[in-house]
């Protein structure tokens, strides 16, 4: 079990993830809702996972990862993000994020995403062509 | 010339928002688009719907985009999102605002690539509009407007900018 923190400005996607984790097993170990949240919920957390939207008010996601690296290299973060959010993407993984969830979210793509990451999370589907999107 | 302008601020910004929107509401929430009876037009003047959320992009393509919702149509949304689970009274606003939010997120942030480079647009946060009615053109600005209509009611999708940025920049890409 992983203790995880999700950080997302949207309340209904905080929701969803939270669904999502406890139904894969996981633990959620809190939550924020701007990049000045996580970073300093991921020093009082010390959660093993984030996972962490990029467009929020305040500190960008990928500034986010940037000051968690400074203090934090060992936390896994994944970040949520759309297709047209590449770039954005690239410059999160050179950042020190891991792997990123794209929107819509469902469980099999956080499911798919913390199994990449984390192999002995891996969920056995019934359809893997669609957790590879 | 007015007219191929027109028709670039279409085919670059609104066409693949209104593509991904139809496939979002269809394919990803299960609401059902009853035609493709959207109506592309610029207008001097929007009426804006009670419930509009807007984004901004970022970099040398510079255009606020606004989505309106019908009450019912947002309801349904807001249920597509929740999958089946309840919210407590007190917190369903706020769902209801993070759905109408997350709904133009999703679509813009999966839909839009820079024309003239094909890299990918900054978004700002989106941002809700309260008790705004309409949108006025002025004479710097432009307005590109579409409508979806579904089971549950209308989306209106709008996309302004200052006219010379985007018609200067989107005047780079051949289409």
């Amino acid at each position: 079990m992983l203790n995880i923190l999700i950080v997302d400005d949207s309340l209904i996607i905080r929701k969803n993830m939270y669904k999502y984790l406890l139904n894969l097993g996981h633990n959620v170990a809190g939550e924020a809702k701007t990049g000045v949240q996580a970073v300093a919920e991921c020093k009082k957390l010390k959660p093993d996972l984030i996972t962490m939207d990029i467009t929020m008010p305040d500190m960008d996601g990928i500034t986010a990862v940037k000051k968690i690296r400074e203090f934090d290299k060992n936390v896994t973060i994944i970040m949520v993000t759309s297709h047209g959010q590449e770039d954005m993407v690239a410059s999160a993984l050179k950042a020190g994020a891991k792997g990123y969830i794209l929107k819509p979210v469902n469980e099999e793509k956080v499911a798919k995403s913390i199994a990449n990451i984390f192999p002995q999370y891996k969920i056995e589907t019934d359809d893997d062509e669609l957790l590879d999107d | 010339m007015q007219k191929q302008d027109e028709a670039s601020v279409e085919n670059s910004i609104l066409l693949p928002m209104l593509k991904r929107a139809i496939s979002f509401l269809s394919d990803d929430l299960g609401v059902a688009v009853i035609s493709h009876s959207q109506e592309i037009t610029s207008p001097n003047k929007i009426e804006l719907r009670k419930n509009t959320a807007m984004i901004g992009t970022g970099g040398s393509v510079q255009v606020l985009i606004t989505m309106g919702y019908d009450d019912v149509l947002l309801e349904k949304l807001m249920k597509a999102f929740l999958e089946g689970e309840e919210v407590d009274e007190e917190e369903i606003d706020e769902v209801r605002e993070s759905v109408s939010s997350e709904v133009i997120n999703t679509i813009v942030g999966n839909a839009l690539v820079n024309p003239i480079d094909g890299t990918a647009l900054s978004i700002t946060p989106p941002i809700l509009i309260y008790e705004a009615k309409s949108l006025f053109k002025n004479k710097s600005s432009r307005i590109a407007a579409a409508t979806i209509s579904t089971e549950f009611g209308d989306m209106l999708l709008t996309v302004v900018g200052p006219k010379e940025s985007f018609v200067n920049a989107l005047n780079f890409k051949e289409l």
